[in-house]
């Protein structure tokens, strides 16, 4: 095995689903404001169910989409029960609410599903692909494909469809949207499906692959959020800032070792971070 | 006369009734476990053995007329919460202490204990020093490596790949294998893995050359599933040994779709109640195991037997122990008489390791259950 063509692989496979990840909290940030820290609950929920509903003797068709439909419900309900009765609230309060609500999910999961990590059978099977001495299973290369289809189609959706425009007028400034007949809270109720849904695509086509237990949210909530700071909060830049996380990962692994991963990864956000302050306007002025 | 017959009535009902009290007052146990967080499972399946021991010894009316309280708190699995932990324990009276963390928390808990109370943990990490008040109910690491060495030494295989993780109990397990395997003329890869990664074919590329003949991932909890999946992923067909703590059902339920060839793993052999040569060791795990699948509606493994060592061990202790409360006493008692639990427990005034090499054996995942290993073709 050639173990930089596997860390070119693994880290495209794992960027796939970091990119799923953040496109969901930048859609729901642009149109709420506010960074929604329950949303890796939502690929928790998804992975959970299909893994019930496939352990149950459920068959694909069904327990794929019922997973999806439990991460698109989850955000809704965080949306419309949590978020929307408090709109006037700060965003910094807000942002508390969402953290509360991952951590009540994460109770909730414990309690339901029990604390040991389940998964389900790859929907794709067949030998591996070997390339250039990596090894790619058929679900892996389906993760990539599908997931990096729905990040750049929620984006094209975004950028070129009038829904799109509506939601991105929501998130300019909402009252002016409101004025101009756009519905703000069937906006955003939208964007949180979506986001859920994106959220539960990600634990459809990940976990048959690796495992999932109650406490996987907020990891997953950590690595998105990442990417989607890494892309400036940006749709099409938090695809590319998913990959390149991923990438990064994977490529700090092989050459430098596990426990240099998270140092250098943090390191590499904090100066993307000081590099995106410097467009922070003060008092009229930009800051260098 | 009437007044010093006043006070010896009083005297006599004052300790009457504190008698009558201390009579009611139920022996605490401590236990120190991991209900949330990564090493949940590690946690989960020791506290329900302990807790099923309380439940039938109180309900078969206690020990010496008293009932046992097993007080648990929950570390997880963090070093900070696990001096807490013992912190509170200690004040709400344990008289003897159960740790079913993992290597960190333990550690971390350990100087608390330097005048007791006793502290027993099933860790194979932790090697106590024999002047102190902690015992081990395990074999210690090393062991654990020595057995899986003999194993591929009696298989002919020299050359293994070895995934740990980066935590506390990686390091132990990276110091074992550099002390075992070159002594006994195994070559070995070795790759880190972070405990809460769900990947690991890069660390496999890495290791998992053509001349390797086995795998060995020395890594607790959930997590491992993550070496399991990728392993498969990679279509890899050596023999894959998994670490003593994921001989478990629940290990097994996670990685079902993902078996490998050949599943093999460090284990009591307790675990395969057939290969204990002690009768009454036998009949002990197989009592249990019906007792606390009737009760939990769960399958024994590993994990609770572990658990079963630490009740087990305290069970002695409150019954042949004249003041439990004493913890010179009660080392004393210890490093001076076998406990028989799912096997024997020897310690001694030079160790506080419970168990050895010989108690180990290498076990094979088959047909739904584990048995002895066959050798590695």
């Amino acid at each position: 095995m050639n173990p930089l063509t596997q860390s070119l692989i693994s880290g495209t496979m794992s960027g796939a689903v970091y990119a799923l990840l953040a496109i969901g909290i930048v859609l729901a940030f642009h149109t709420s404001r506010v960074v929604n820290l329950a949303h890796g609950e939502s690929f928790a929920i998804g992975g959970l169910v299909a893994a019930v509903l496939a352990d149950a003797g459920m068959p694909v068709y069904v327990y794929a989409p019922a997973a999806i439909c439990a991460s698109i419900l989850f955000l809704l309900t965080v949306e419309r029960f949590l978020l929307r009765p408090r709109r006037t609230w700060p965003v910094g309060s807000l942002i508390l609410v969402t953290l509360a609500a991952a951590f009540l999910t994460r109770g909730v999961l414990q309690l339901t599903m029990g604390v040991d990590p389940l998964s389900f059978p790859r929907m794709f099977v067949g030998a591996p692909f070997r390339i250039a001495g990596g090894v790619l299973p058929p679900q892996g290369l389906v993760l990539i494909v599908v997931g990096l289809a729905a990040a750049v189609a929620v984006t094209l959706f975004l950028l070129f469809t009038p829904l799109g425009h509506k939601l991105r007028a929501v998130a300019e400034n909402p009252d002016t949207a409101e004025l101009l007949g756009v519905n703000v809270d069937r906006a955003r109720s939208l964007a949180f499906g979506i986001a859920g849904g994106l959220g539960g695509l990600s634990a459809v086509l990940l976990v048959p692959l690796v495992s999932v237990d109650y406490q996987a949210g907020l990891g997953m909530t950590l690595r998105g959020f990442i990417a989607a700071a890494l892309g400036g909060m940006a749709p099409s830049m938090a695809i590319l800032a998913g990959l390149a996380l991923g990438l990064s990962e994977a490529l700090v692994t092989n050459y430098a070792g596990a426990l240099a991963q998270d140092p250098i990864v943090f390191l590499a956000l904090i100066g993307v971070a000081v590099w995106q302050s410097r467009k922070i306007v003060f008092g009229g002025t930009g800051r260098a | 006369m009437k007044i010093t017959k006043f006070f010896a009535l009083a005297a006599f009902a004052a300790f009457s009734s504190s008698s009558v009290a201390q009579a009611a007052d139920p022996f605490v146990v401590g236990i120190i476990a991991p209900t949330t967080g990564p090493l949940t499972t590690v946690g989960v399946r020791q506290l329900s053995a302990v807790q099923w021991w309380e439940k039938t010894t109180n309900a078969a009316g206690g020990i010496a007329g008293r009932q046992i309280q097993v007080v648990h708190c929950n570390d997880e699995g963090s070093p900070e919460k696990s001096v807490a932990c013992v912190r509170d324990l200690i004040a709400k009276g344990s008289v003897i202490l159960l740790n079913a963390s993992v290597t960190g928390p333990i550690r971390a808990a350990m100087p608390l204990v330097q005048n007791g109370p006793v502290m027993v943990t099933p860790s194979p990490n932790v090697v106590p020093s024999a002047n102190s008040y902690v015992f081990q109910t395990s074999p210690s690491d090393v062991d654990l490596t020595m057995a899986i060495a003999i194993y591929l030494k009696a298989s002919k295989v020299d050359h293994l790949a070895m995934l740990a993780a980066t935590d506390a109990s990686g390091e132990v397990g990276v110091a074992s294998a550099a002390t075992v395997f070159p002594a006994q003329g195994i070559k070995y890869e070795l790759a880190r893995i972070d405990l809460r990664a769900n990947d690991a074919s890069i660390q496999l590329a890495n290791t998992v050359k053509p001349e390797v003949k086995a795998v060995y991932s020395n890594y607790s909890g959930g997590g491992a599933a993550a070496v399991v999946k990728s392993y498969s992923n990679l279509g890899l067909t050596q023999p894959l040994i998994v670490s003593y703590a994921n001989v478990s059902d629940a290990f097994i339920n996670v990685i079902k779709n993902d078996m490998p060839k050949r599943l093999l793993g460090s284990g009591l052999k307790a675990v395969a109640p057939q290969m204990l040569d002690d009768a009454s060791r036998r009949k002990h795990v197989e009592d249990f195991m019906a007792s606390y699948k009737e009760m939990t509606k769960d399958n024994v493994d590993m994990l609770t037997l572990l658990g079963l060592t630490l009740a087990d061990t305290a069970d002695a202790v409150l019954k042949n122990v004249k003041n439990p409360s004493d913890p010179a006493a009660v080392r004393t008692y210890l490093e001076t008489t076998p406990i028989p639990s799912v096997q024997m427990l020897h310690w001694s005034k030079d160790r506080h390791v419970g168990m050895t090499a010989d108690d180990i054996s290498i076990l094979e995942y088959k047909s739904g259950k584990w048995v002895k290993a066959d050798p590695v073709q």
